[in-house]
This record gives C-alpha cells, sequence and structure tokens, in this order.
C-alpha cells in the first residue's frame, strides 16, 4: 500500500507540474489507485507495472484522458509584473516631479490647519507605491491578454500587492532599524530583496487563487463517464 | 509515446522494429482483445503476452485504455473480485466494434498489400 501511495503521490506531482486541475487529478489518481490495488493483489509491483518512469506515464495517461491543464505562467507573471512596477515607478516618479510643484503653488494651507504627519507620510510614500501597483496590474492585464484567466489573476493583484506593501513595509523597516538604518549594500540587497520576495509571493498568490476551480454549472463531458453497453 | 518492454532475447533493432509495428496496432489489437471478452487492464497485459506479442507495460496500456474510454470505444464498469479489491472491466461497446471492423478491414488490406510487394520475385529472401 505504501508503493502505491508513494507511486501516487509521484503521479500527482506530474499532474500539477503538468497543470491538471484538481477535479480531473482527483478522477485519474482515483481510478489508478483502483487498478493498482488491483494488481498488486495479483502480487504485481506497481512501480514495475508502470515502466519504472511514473512521471512520463502519468504525463500520458492525463494527455491521453483528454483532462482539462492550466498553465500558470509565474515567469511571464513576474516579469511583466516587475516591468509594469519599474514603468510605474518611472510614471509616477514623473508625474510626482511633475504635480509637486503645481501643488505647492495652487494650495496654500493656512498655518492653523495641522496635518498629522502619519497622514503626510502615507499620502507621501502611499500614492507612488499606488502607481507602481497600477502599472504592474495594468501591465499584467494588457501584455498577457492571451494568458487564462489572466483578467481575475489582475483584479486579485490589485487587492493583494497593496496587503503585501503595508506588511513588506514594517518587516523591511524592522529590519532597517535592527542594523541602525545602514546603507552598506549588502543591507541594501537584503531590503529590496524582502521587498520584493513579498510582492512576487503576493503575485504568486493572485495567480493561484485566480487559478482555483469555481463551481460550473456547465462543462465539459467527465473523460470517465461512459458506462458499459450491455451486449 | 509508447514504452515496450520486450523480450530480452531479441536484438536491440529487431525490438523497435517490433515496437513501430506494435505501436500502429495495439488499440486495434487490445478491441479485439476485448471483442473476445472484456477484461481488466493487467489481464489485457497478460493476453497480450499469452497472444505472443512479448511484454508489454501495463504503462502502456492502462493510458490507451483511458483514451479509448474517452472516445467511447470501450467502456468499463467495477467489478467485485472474489480475490481482492474490485477491478474495473473494460468492454466493447457499440462504437468500439464498429471502430474494429473498419481497422481490421483496413488492415487486412494493408497487410496484403505488404505482402505482395515482399513475395514479389526479387525480393524472395530463398533465392540466392
Amino acid at each position: 500500500m505504501n508503493t502505491i501511495n508513494s507511486v501516487l503521490a509521484e503521479a500527482e506531482r506530474a499532474w500539477r507540474a503538468h497543470g491538471v486541475v484538481r477535479a480531473d487529478r482527483a478522477t485519474l489518481a482515483g481510478d489508478l489507485r483502483l487498478d493498482l490495488e488491483a494488481a498488486a493483489a495479483d502480487g504485481g509491483d506497481p512501480v514495475q507495472l508502470l515502466g519504472g518512469d511514473v512521471t512520463g506515464f502519468a504525463r500520458r495517461l492525463a494527455d491521453e484522458a483528454g483532462v482539462r491543464r492550466v498553465r500558470r505562467y509565474y515567469g511571464r507573471l513576474l516579469g511583466t509584473a516587475l516591468i509594469g512596477a519599474v514603468l510605474g515607478s518611472l510614471l509616477g516618479y514623473g508625474v510626482l516631479a511633475g504635480l509637486y510643484p503645481v501643488f505647492v503653488h495652487a494650495f496654500d494651507i493656512p498655518r492653523s490647519i495641522t496635518i498629522p504627519v502619519q497622514l503626510a507620510v502615507a499620502v507621501f510614500y502611499g500614492v507612488p507605491a499606488a502607481v507602481v501597483v497600477a502599472g504592474a496590474v495594468t501591465t499584467v492585464r494588457l501584455w498577457l491578454h492571451d494568458v487564462p484567466e489572466i483578467r481575475r489573476t489582475a483584479r486579485l493583484m490589485a487587492l493583494l500587492l497593496p496587503v503585501a506593501g503595508i506588511v513588506a513595509t514594517p518587516v523591511t523597516m524592522g529590519f532597517a532599524s535592527s542594523t541602525d538604518y545602514s546603507t552598506a549594500p549588502g543591507v541594501l540587497f537584503v531590503e529590496v530583496a524582502i521587498v520584493l520576495a513579498t510582492l512576487a509571493g503576493a503575485t504568486i498568490l493572485a495567480r493561484r487563487l485566480a487559478l482555483r476551480e469555481r463551481p460550473q454549472t456547465s462543462g465539459p463531458p467527465s473523460p470517465h463517464s461512459t458506462q458499459v453497453n450491455s451486449a | 509515446m509508447f514504452r515496450m518492454i520486450a523480450a530480452e532475447h531479441q536484438p536491440n533493432e529487431e525490438n523497435d522494429r517490433h515496437t513501430q509495428l506494435l505501436r500502429g496496432v495495439l488499440d486495434m489489437c487490445l478491441l479485439a482483445l476485448l471483442a473476445r471478452q472484456p477484461a481488466h487492464g493487467y489481464e489485457l497485459v497478460r493476453r497480450m503476452e499469452t497472444a505472443e506479442f512479448g511484454v508489454i507495460s501495463y504503462g502502456t496500456i492502462y493510458p490507451l485504455l483511458t483514451r479509448m474510454r474517452r472516445l467511447g470505444l470501450v467502456a468499463d464498469e467495477q467489478q467485485a473480485s472474489p480475490s481482492g479489491p474490485p477491478r474495473k472491466v473494460y468492454a466493447l461497446t457499440d462504437l468500439g466494434r464498429a471502430h474494429l471492423d473498419a481497422w481490421q478491414k483496413q488492415w487486412n488490406q494493408f497487410a496484403d498489400s505488404v505482402g505482395a510487394l515482399l513475395d514479389a520475385p526479387d525480393h524472395d529472401p530463398s533465392r540466392s
């Protein structure tokens, strides 16, 4: 039984890597388990039975079963989001540099009004951050229009990236504080890595959530829906 | 696509040739076996061996059965086994039988053409 479980675990990994959706993975695994258990009862070794190459077998089986496959495109997604974020940051910097003097010139806030420093910081850093997120999400939405479920992915990115930013900021600040705000290259590298890793994680999470199956009222027939025709 | 484990005594080149020939007819052979009697996947491996095709891996036959099931050529049902867990037994459908008839005609024609070519006087291996 342990061998069957390990074969099925290996097959599951292969199906995941092959982009087979969860429902179809469960169907394939259920069917395969039944056959392997029957063969094992006859004294067959599951690995030998499948020809030794469980991963190759699992992929062939998925192809022949005609199951639904969804590619995740993590590499393209992260690359495009990064390009969009860079474009967004350039745009944000340009907008800020252009509008700041205009606003200063146009609005003269009376000295009697006190602006809370937290609000000033949130606006000063939040607006450029929002532009960066908007750049990443818009670029992903437009450049990857041919990728399945990209609209849903972009919507979830718009939700999760700001949360990731909020989480990453105190962590990064805490790290910076622990190094006495050192500007050594190694410290700066770690700080940038913390932010990028958090944002990349949020992007991957958005994609994973976007690809989660939703209940369907109709869809392609199950590959295993045929019935025995009584002769 | 198919991974076959051929008999050890055959030379490699002969095995490759055997594999290539089998690749084109394996689905037809499985349908023919199921036309005689429904069987579970493991049993089909044995039957192919008994029919002198050599040892064909279950890992080759199972995906093929899955494809034929998807295409409606065979259907399966679980049957209780006196010695162990329930087994998935495959049987030919009407569509499968129609395909088998058509493929058999095509195969006979093909085999006749190849046979006629090989039997031509200038290809007779018995001539010196």
